[in-house]
């Protein structure tokens, strides 16, 4: 993992909704496509084991969560390795907000689902430009 | 006697998301709970065994645990084996690519050939390790295999759920202001009725006994926990009884 100072994106590892695809898709959409500079994924089962990089990396950046159910795992595990959550996504509200776009599929989301992850990462990236926008200013 | 639950096992996938083989090790479990094995499978999310509750930790020790992992980080067997119970079997997606020369994986949201002949290989392998578990005697007492009893089932296809919010189920119980929960209770209670164990001194002996196999119960509360499971079967009963009558 890199060690310059980047907005970390943790998607929910659900693997049993459509909702935790949703959060993953947006997720990669954030930092492979739309601003790979700035950001870095952190599989949260790393900072279930408690690794050592893994817990330092949310501990020493701006943390973006995006969580796929109300249990919010993201969240607690960001939260109980010591990180601070700068911005807490649920893709449940993005979908209240966009009935339309009702994800359906695990292995291979429907067209709402890929619109829905798609309407969630433009919003996770004006986090992410702000985050950056501030860390800019502050360094 | 903790044959009387319905046997299933458990599959726990890595959660890579920064990894192709993370992906792979999600859809290899997908495809054993949707395609191969719907009737004999149910997952967690590995997170849960930490943001969850008990129900979500007793996991690996009420169901007999396949683990898929992307790497040889091998975070969810090690999660698995931390949290609540030590796996039954694991599968390594890096692993089984380097012994079967697929190639390099790529493509996290889209897998190359590589990666989809991996899933499917995984998905064959641990649907004969469910085969394989389920032909075995599995303890849950022991958390370990006793004695083998072959199984042959027909599999449809269904859609998978996952233990989100729910785990192995509990029961609450408050006692001088301290929560309890008990964990399989209402699976207990449910297999219990089912059998027409009316509430009795023998039946409270039976289910005492197998909720020793999944909790503590510690000799300072004892004898408050078992008049509240007494009461609650008690209950439970009456209400099987009242809907068994209005049908």
């Amino acid at each position: 993992m890199s060690k310059e100072k980047k907005v970390i994106i943790i998607p929910c590892s659900g693997v049993g909704k459509s909702f935790g695809t949703v959060s993953r898709m947006a997720a990669y959409q954030v930092t492979e496509d739309d601003r790979p500079a700035t950001t870095q994924l952190v599989p949260l089962a790393l900072l279930v084991l408690g690794d050592e990089e893994a817990r330092e990396t949310v501990e020493n950046n701006p943390v973006v969560v995006i969580d796929g159910c109300q249990l919010a795992c993201a969240k607690k595990m960001v939260l109980e390795s010591g990180g601070t959550v700068s911005k807490e996504m649920a893709v449940l509200d993005f979908y209240r907000q966009n009935r339309e776009l009702k994800p359906q599929g695990i292995s291979q989301l429907n067209e709402g689902g890929k619109k829905l992850a798609s309407v969630i990462a433009a919003a996770v990236d004006l986090v992410v430009d702000e985050l950056t926008e501030e860390g800019g200013k502050n360094g | 006697m903790a044959d009387r639950l319905q046997k299933k096992v458990g599959i726990v996938t890595c959660s890579g998301e920064e990894l192709a083989e993370g992906t792979v090790s999600r859809l290899a479990a997908l495809k054993v709970l949707e395609k191969l094995r719907p009737d004999d499978t149910v997952t967690i999310c590995l997170p849960l065994f930490l943001a969850g509750g008990e129900g979500d930790r007793a996991f690996a020790k009420f169901y007999p645990t396949i683990t898929i992992d992307g790497c040889d980080k091998r975070c969810a067997y090690r999660g698995t084996q931390k949290y609540s119970n030590t796996p039954a079997a694991s599968i390594v997606i890096t692993d089984l690519a380097a012994e079967q020369a697929l190639g390099e994986i790529e493509g996290k949201s889209d897998l190359n050939a590589a990666g989809l002949t991996a899933v499917d290989l995984a998905a064959e392998q641990a649907a004969g390790q469910v085969d394989e578990l389920l032909g075995k005697h599995w303890s849950r007492r022991e958390g370990a295999f006793t004695q083998t009893n072959p199984k042959d089932e027909d599999s449809h296809e269904v859609t998978a759920t996952c233990s989100c919010g729910s785990g192995i189920p509990v029961q609450l119980f408050e006692i001088d202001g301290r929560k309890f929960e008990i964990v399989a209770l209402p699976l207990l209670f449910k297999t219990f009725s089912g059998q027409r164990k009316a509430p009795s001194d023998d039946t409270l002996k039976e289910i005492i006994a197998e909720v020793r196999i999944y909790n503590v119960i510690e000799p300072e509360n004892e004898t408050a926990l078992i008049d509240k499971i007494d009461q609650a079967y008690q209950d439970y009963w009456k209400d099987n009884e009242s809907k068994h009558e209005q049908n």
